[in-house]
């Protein structure tokens, strides 16, 4: 599980709601499509064509699909539990589009909740994260309590505590305005570069401002 | 882990947990209670031998057969194979014989200036199988008083059966003791008189017993010089309870008769501890359902926590760690308060069963049962929330 995953490969899938004749003109369900690292991949799509779904696939959080997914050759669904979390801890970090914060917690809480399972950056270096997002007077504020804009901005620092090989980014800045986005972008594309890791972006509308090297149609 | 806690921590219903705590603690304290309880009432403390349970004897003797009354032979008695083959009986701790005198008894005391006199007959056992040892109880032919031991009942016959119907006074053992008593021995032909004194009463011996000293030196001064098997035995058993005892006595036509009461004693100790750890256990398995459904409904509330969790990386290990250790606190302070709930009700209940010379039984065994039971109870929990997080 140290070894680095070089590529993610999509043989055949299908959402197991869809039909084969709604997916026709998709690049990616019911075709091959590999994803190599370090390239970044912008995945667009239209409303309802399982962008989300894509995501939960690959991190190994859903199987209610058809076909195979495999990192390095091995089928996702093969990873036990225990090789699932190491993954999640060592390989692959998203920011899903219902971010999944801990309402009850504050900002900085949320991102520890993660750091210390990988202790990754020290509190300094996560703190001077917030501030490059323009959100550190909100650090201690209960994230419950906090705009969707700024609940976005949390995940993505949370995604980035830890080293990854992929990150995937579904509708990551749908609430944010132009210099929002532009700090994402940057603090995004440094880290990939930092950790020479792959960036998968979905969007369907507002999208990140980082330059991707591939645009796929879902 | 704090913060893990602190997400966990939510939708805990502090209701349900502390009835399940109050419900496992008063299931253990009972059950935990009762084996302390049984403990000491089956301890003979090392300095009092006159216990009520532990010991046990039975008095036995050979039936007497039908026609006896109009033969002319002895009753039945014991020989010395009868009592090797009884010795070698796997319930018998020892056999006592009762030695019959070998010659004519009369006794007489003077009360209130009326003399009264009457026949007596004497026998003795050894002195180990005697429940008690009252001071004065022994014979010397130089200064010839002859103590007694009569038993409970025969006191009790008189206070209650002769002395409630005919309005005579009753008679507490004291001041019986103080009564003398003239013993005129008769046989081979002598006659002596000399005074003799009750000293004390047993519940174990239904007859009147003399120190055996005193009757193997009146044996062969008044005697007739035969020597007879003994019709009486005691034997101290295991278990007077015990089955096979019953089945041999029937089987040799031998009746047992006498200190029976100490047997039912054991048995209704071991009745009361029966029951009320049945009680403790039913409790304690109440608890652990209470317990069972918190946890479910605690992890049912808490899913979609206990998902993101897993979502961000933690292992399902991880995640049921906070759950578990949460129950394990509170199983070791149910056991933990449990044993001071033993301990002050046997602390409570020491001073009156001391008082009929019983207690000081160890408290390890209701220890070692209550350290059992939390820790079947702890495992099956921290089952129970394994497998309830695991599904996420």
């Amino acid at each position: 599980m140290d070894r680095r995953i070089a590529t993610i490969t999509l043989v055949s899938v299908i959402p197991a709601v869809f039909e084969t004749s709604e997916v026709t003109a998709s690049e990616v369900w019911l075709r091959r499509v590999e994803l190599r690292r370090p390239e970044s991949y912008l995945v667009e799509a239209a409303s309802g064509m399982g962008k989300s779904s894509l995501c939960s696939f690959i991190y190994g959080a859903r199987s209610d699909y058809h076909g195979t997914i495999s990192l390095d050759g091995r089928d996702i669904r093969s990873y036990s539990a225990t090789e699932l979390a190491e993954l999640r801890r060592r390989h692959l970090a998203i920011v899903p589009q219902d971010l999944r914060l801990f309402a009850a917690l504050t900002a900085l809480e949320n991102v520890m909740v993660k750091n210390r399972l990988t202790d990754r950056y020290d509190e300094a270096t996560i703190r001077r994260m917030f501030e490059r997002l323009g959100i550190a007077t909100r650090i201690d504020t209960p994230v419950g309590r906090m705009s969707l804009g700024q609940q976005q901005r949390v995940a993505v620092i949370r995604a980035l505590c830890q080293p990854f090989d992929f990150i995937m980014l579904d509708e990551p800045v749908s609430h944010l305005d132009a210099a929002s986005n532009a700090a994402v972008a940057e603090l995004i594309g440094e880290t990939a570069r930092a950790n020479d890791a792959s960036v998968i972006i979905t969007s369907i509308g507002n999208r990140l401002a980082l330059d991707t090297d591939k645009t796929i149609r879902l | 882990m704090k913060l893990v806690a602190k997400i966990l921590r939510q939708n805990i219903s502090i209701a349900q947990f502390a009835a399940y705590t109050l419900a496992s603690l008063v299931g253990l304290a009972i059950i935990m209670t009762a084996v302390k309880f049984y403990c000491d009432l089956t301890t003979e403390p090392a300095a009092d031998d006159d216990t009520v349970i532990g010991a046990d004897y039975i008095v036995i003797s050979r039936r007497v057969p039908i026609l006896a009354a109009f033969s002319n032979s002895n009753a039945p008695a014991f020989s010395e194979a009868d009592i090797a083959e009884l010795k070698a009986q796997p319930w018998v701790r020892g056999v006592g014989a009762f030695t019959n005198a070998n010659f004519d008894i009369y006794g007489s005391v003077s009360l209130g200036g009326r003399g009264l006199s009457t026949a007596l007959f004497f026998e003795s056992i050894p002195d180990r199988y005697i429940d008690i040892t009252p001071e004065g109880w022994s014979f010397d032919p130089a200064d010839p008083t002859v103590p007694v031991i009569i038993s409970k009942d025969y006191l009790a016959l008189y206070n209650f059966g002769f002395a409630a119907s005919r309005g005579l006074p009753q008679l507490s053992e004291e001041m019986i003791s103080q009564v003398p008593l003239a013993i005129t021995l008769r046989g081979n032909g002598r006659s002596d008189s000399l005074p003799g004194r009750i000293v004390g009463f047993s519940s174990r011996l239904n007859t009147v017993a003399v120190p055996e000293t005193f009757m193997t030196w009146a044996n062969s001064r008044y005697g007739d010089g035969r020597t007879s098997d003994p019709s009486r035995l005691i034997v101290e058993v295991t278990d007077p309870a015990d089955p096979a005892i019953h089945k041999y006595l029937d089987s040799h036509d031998i009746e047992a008769a006498g200190d029976r009461g100490s047997g039912r004693t054991g048995r209704i100790a071991s009745v009361i501890t029966t029951v009320a750890s049945a009680v403790g256990a039913v409790i304690a398995c109440l608890a652990l359902i209470i317990v069972s459904l918190s946890i479910f409904l605690l992890v049912r509330k808490n899913r979609r926590a206990i998902s993101d969790l897993i979502f961000l990386g933690y292992t399902a290990r991880e995640v049921s760690a906070y759950y578990k250790r949460l129950i394990i606190t509170i199983n070791v302070c149910v056991f933990a308060a449990a044993t001071a709930i033993m301990l002050a009700a046997s602390w409570l209940w020491h001073d009156t069963l001391a008082a009929i010379g019983l207690g000081g039984g160890s408290p390890l065994s209701a220890i070692v049962i209550g350290a059992g039971l939390t820790a079947v109870i702890t495992l099956v929990n921290t089952i129970t929330i394994a497998r309830l997080t695991a599904k996420h």
